[in-house]
């Protein structure tokens, strides 16, 4: 039996350890996951939240996308998934996924600067095959 | 209408498929097959091969030589209650119980005593043997035991 | 043929209820006419699923747009292979694949034991058709349906998203779901065993082989996905920790903590609970996976809203089967009492444990992390995510245990180890593994990371190294063979064990490769036709790019296409030209007006790296692509050395080896059912004998 107990030690052990550095690891890596719609008014309740990094998930504008001659940035507008009049503008300086689309979903992490930009750090879009087309569009 | 058709023709055939066991009495057979090892051979089975796999963690070097002692021990200890077990199954089931399954026991007990187990079907082979008597293969060079 | 297959579709529920009541009557009353016609009506199901399929295959290749799915996955320029394999392209008709799938194996299995394992059998096929039961009903009643109407005819489809035609994305799908489905048979088994109270490892041996064949299936998806990413995402990524890949890795690594768990119950009766249990979750988290897969509750935020029938159902689904096979296991749990107990901490089943808490550990971090979203919402209100870094840092230290753990199983003792064999086994892999660390570092590695896994990988192969060179000459001096004979003779008498083996160095191979991202070189440069680049790569060789220009061609729609540009790249590496590399923009004429172009990346690969290309701006597309302007063709283009990249996918293949080898039929068939997967190498402990 004391062997038992060195033995349940060890995987007490290691399960401690795990439990551990998802503890530390959730703590230091978290990132407020938000719409538009909140981004904009957390930032006006408490304005040191432009320092803040986040993540923020909406719709880009069809029309919008441009890209800057010159140098690697991409300009676009995006807007709230339900409430469509809450946008701001985002920069994108670096490769766009393929995925990306003048009107796809995307999830930004970045921070929204005092001018009102949102300077994206990475770009995630929905991914191709799951995006379903509604009826409107495929009536065409 | 070949759509109609088509229809019909696929439902009654599933229909007839799956119904027809019900219907006209057609049975699955429920019965355990012949050679499948029943719990008590499997089992001694794995009694056995548990005692070669001492024998060959030794001769690897695996185990010292004050383990492996302890362990043998103790495995054909198992072996043999697994054995027995394996044999008052059979009478059980009415297997055909020979004078000879006496001494069958004893000389598997003999074996076991003796380490000669074979590497690869766990048959236990007479003191001395350089081959297996059930399935040829060489058996390992026994200098312990 | 389409309506046939609807048709087919809606008479396969009717019939999949029966097989359900009467495989579970039949199983308890013993009743063998029940017991056969739930067994046909598992054949009759595939029969009908496999009519519904053809039925939606039909509708692509016939441009049929009046049915919804056709239209939003194809359009009539589409070419032939993606219309054909456009029944996976998109979650209703992978629903409909999956189910055919599930059919498939479930015919096959209950074909295979139509006179063996008979009491098993009548409550293997009432599961299994209770499951595919279940799909049904979601196809039917959850607004998924196939199947499903416009009301009108669209005049052209939307086409397939061009980076969805891609080779690797065709075959990533289903292979996924074959190993999804073909883990069902163990849970099958497992709650037959449950049922009928033959709780020893019997339905453990009885399904070894669509174990070990559903784990391959699930590694190598994994891999064809991640290639996937790597050729066509555009970035040379491979992995994302994303809640779609994570949703695929989960019931993986719960599988192959199963694999080695298994192999205790075989040998010493132990775990038994813990089997049950873990073929559970496996099975569990594969539902989970096409659930998560197919639905968006992880990308958007406050996504209840979006698809809540097919969340409720998947989700009741879920608690409905883990409720019962609670109870069951409970019900149970006298018979699933341990018949031996762990005699040591250093032993070979103390190695599986610690395998298997560190997998289990993996897998619930990785799922912590992907539903954090939902759960901190659920908690706080607030949805708060975690990203790459999070998985990383839990996972790296997890990996690098495991990988080290891969080393030390092979050679541990059973029962229990002592200090003098473990000197004798592990010191001169240990030292293997400290000087190649030192000579890495002496040559300029300093990554800690990166060093850390190479060292553990040197001394992991050096285990797996001496056990086969051990066995070869032990076995070519007793039976007076050839190396090669010897070789071939040794693998073939105990393919678990050393097919195990390979696939421990495949692991080794792969983790090399992860190791090798660390010294990833990202340059970038804005260049003319005839301005020549360097860049320099982490193994000693410096490539010399010299831009040869951008042509350009107007497709007018030819495959979807607008028009295409080409840059042409010519490759020297130290000094010597080696070849020509492009890489492409490609404007499609299903994107939406306004979508900036789609990359293609150009690849050179070798086994030490990859060169991997990407044109990542055009200067002006519109003067050199619609006016042929050939004095605009400056372009920015981005060059990415990938040290040991190619591993994985060499890896991958050994994988695919080793598993094959593990999985390949024993001529004796009564041996097989009791072979522990424990077989000690006869050939290696002489030769241990001998020196």
């Amino acid at each position: 039996m004391k062997k038992n107990g060195r033995f349940m030690v060890g995987l007490v052990g290691v399960a401690t350890v795990v439990t551990y550095l998802i503890w530390t690891g959730v703590s230091e890596t978290m990132v407020y996951y938000l719409t538009p719609v909140e981004l904009l008014e957390r930032v006006e309740v408490d304005p040191t939240f432009h320092q803040v990094g986040v993540k923020v998930s909406g719709q880009v504008i069809p029309g919008t996308y441009r890209r800057q001659d010159g140098e690697l940035l991409h300009i676009f507008e995006v807007r709230d998934l339900v409430d469509e009049s809450i946008t701001f503008p985002v920069e994108f300086r670096d490769a766009l996924p393929d995925t990306f689309t003048d009107q796809v979903e995307v999830v930004l992490e970045g921070r929204l600067r005092e001018d009102g930009v949102f300077e994206a750090n990475t770009l995630l879009t929905k991914c191709a095959s799951r995006y379903e087309a509604s009826q409107e569009e495929l009536a065409g | 209408m070949t759509l109609y058709v088509g229809v019909a023709l696929i439902t009654a055939a599933v229909l007839l498929f799956i119904l027809q066991p019900v219907v006209k009495g057609l049975h699955a057979s429920l019965e355990r097959d012949d050679d499948e090892l029943t719990d008590t051979e499997a089992r001694k089975r794995i009694a056995l091969l548990s005692l070669r796999d001492v024998e060959y963690d030794f001769l690897a070097g695996k185990l010292d030589e004050e383990d492996y002692r302890s362990l043998k021990s103790e495995l054909t200890a198992e072996a043999l209650a697994a054995l027995e077990a394996d044999e008052a199954a059979r009478s059980d089931q009415g297997h055909p119980a020979d004078g000879d399954i006496e001494a069958e026991i004893a000389r598997i007990r003999a074996s076991l005593k003796d380490g000669v187990v074979c590497g690869d079907c766990g048959f236990a082979n007479d003191q001395g043997s350089h081959f297996c008597s059930s399935c040829g293969a060489a058996l390992a060079d026994q200098t312990v035991g | 043929m389409t309506l046939l297959g609807e048709f087919a579709l809606w008479i396969s529920l009717p019939f999949a209820i029966w097989g359900m009541v009467v495989g579970f009557v039949g199983g308890r009353t013993q009743r063998g006419d029940l017991v056969l016609s739930a067994e046909r009506s598992v054949y009759a199901v595939f029969f009908l699923h496999a009519i519904a399929a053809a039925g939606v295959m039909a509708a692509f290749l016939g441009d049929r747009f009046e049915y919804w799915y056709v239209a939003s996955y194809s359009n009539a320029e589409l070419e032939f292979f993606y219309k054909v394999t456009g029944l996976w392209a998109g979650q209703r008709g992978s629903l409909l694949f999956w189910a055919l799938i599930l059919g498939f194996f479930s015919s096959l299995c209950v074909f295979q034991n139509r006179k063996k394992h008979r009491e098993f059998m009548p409550y293997v096929a009432a599961v299994l058709q209770t499951i595919l039961l279940f799909f049904i009903i979601v196809l039917l009643f959850a607004e998924v349906n196939p199947f499903e109407r416009l009301g009108f005819t669209a005049v052209n489809g939307r086409g397939l998203n061009p980076q969805l035609q891609n080779y690797w994305m065709v075959i990533h799908p289903p292979t996924l779901y074959l190993g999804f489905t073909a883990f069902t048979i163990p849970f099958a088994f497992a709650i037959a065993a449950l049922l009928n109270g033959r709780l020893d490892a019997r339905w453990i041996q009885l399904t070894r082989r669509w174990i070990l064949t559903s784990w391959l299936f699930l590694s190598v998806g994994i891999v064809f996905g991640m290639r996937w990413a790597y050729e066509e995402l555009g970035w040379g990524g491979y992995w994302f920790w994303d809640p779609v890949e994570n949703a695929s890795l989960l019931p993986w690594l719960t599988a192959t903590a199963f694999l080695h768990s298994i192999q205790i119950q075989e040998t010493r009766g132990m775990l038994k609970i813990w089997n049950m249990s873990l073929v559970l979750l496996t099975f569990l988290l594969t539902i989970f996976a096409t659930f998560l897969t197919r639905s968006g509750i992880i990308e958007s935020v406050h996504s209840f809203a979006e698809e809540p029938k097919i969340m409720i159902t998947f989700l009741s689904f879920m608690a409905a089967v883990f409720a019962g096979c609670a109870v069951l296991i409970l019900y149970r749990l006298p018979q699933l009492r341990t018949e031996n107990q762990i005699e040591s901490f250093v032993s070979r089943e103390s190695a599986f444990l610690f395998n298997n808490v560190l997998l289990l550990g993996a897998a619930f971090s990785v799922f912590f992390g992907t539903m954090f979203p939902l759960i901190s919402e659920l908690i706080t209100g607030q949805e708060i995510s975690v990203g790459p870094p999070f998985f990383q840092r839990v996972n790296f230290p997890i990996g690098l245990a495991l990988l080290a753990l891969a080393g030390i199983g092979p050679v541990i003792a059973w029962r229990r180890a002592t200090k003098k064999n473990l000197q004798k086994n592990f010191s001169t892999p240990v030292m293997v593994g400290l000087v190649v660390t030192a000579a890495l570092w002496i040559s300029g590695a300093h990554h800690p990371l990166a060093l850390t896994t190479w060292g553990i990988s040197a001394f992991v192969v050096t285990v797996i190294a001496t056990e086969f060179w051990k066995g070869t000459k032990a076995r070519s001096r007793i039976e007076g063979e050839g190396y090669i004979p010897a070789l071939f003779h040794l693998v073939s008498r105990n393919r678990r064990r050393w097919g195990g083996y390979i696939v421990h160095v495949a692991i080794v191979m792969m983790f090399m490769a992860f190791a090798g991202a660390a010294y990833n070189v990202d340059e970038r440069f804005h260049v003319q036709p005839g301005d020549v680049v360097e860049v320099d790569s982490p193994m000693g060789h410096t490539y010399t790019l010299t831009y040869e220009g951008l042509s350009t061609a107007r497709q007018n729609g030819l495959r979807n296409l607008l028009w295409q540009a080409i840059a042409t790249v010519s490759v020297q590496k130290d000094g010597r030209s080696v070849g020509v590399l492009t890489t492409e923009k490609r404007q499609y004429t299903t994107q939406d007006v306004g979508s900036p172009p789609m990359t293609e990346v150009g690849i050179r690969s070798t086994f030490g790296e990859d060169l991997y290309l990407i044109l990542s701006a055009i200067d002006d597309a519109e003067a050199v692509v619609m006016r042929g302007d050939s004095n605009a063709q400056g372009i920015d283009l981005q060059v990415l050395v990938k040290p040991l990249v190619n591993w994985i996918w060499l890896g991958c293949l050994t994988l695919v080896g080793g598993t094959i080898i593990a999985l390949w039929p024993s001529v004796d068939r009564k041996r097989a059912a009791t072979e522990p997967s424990v077989e000690p190498d006869a050939e290696g402990a002489r030769a241990g004998a001998a020196g």
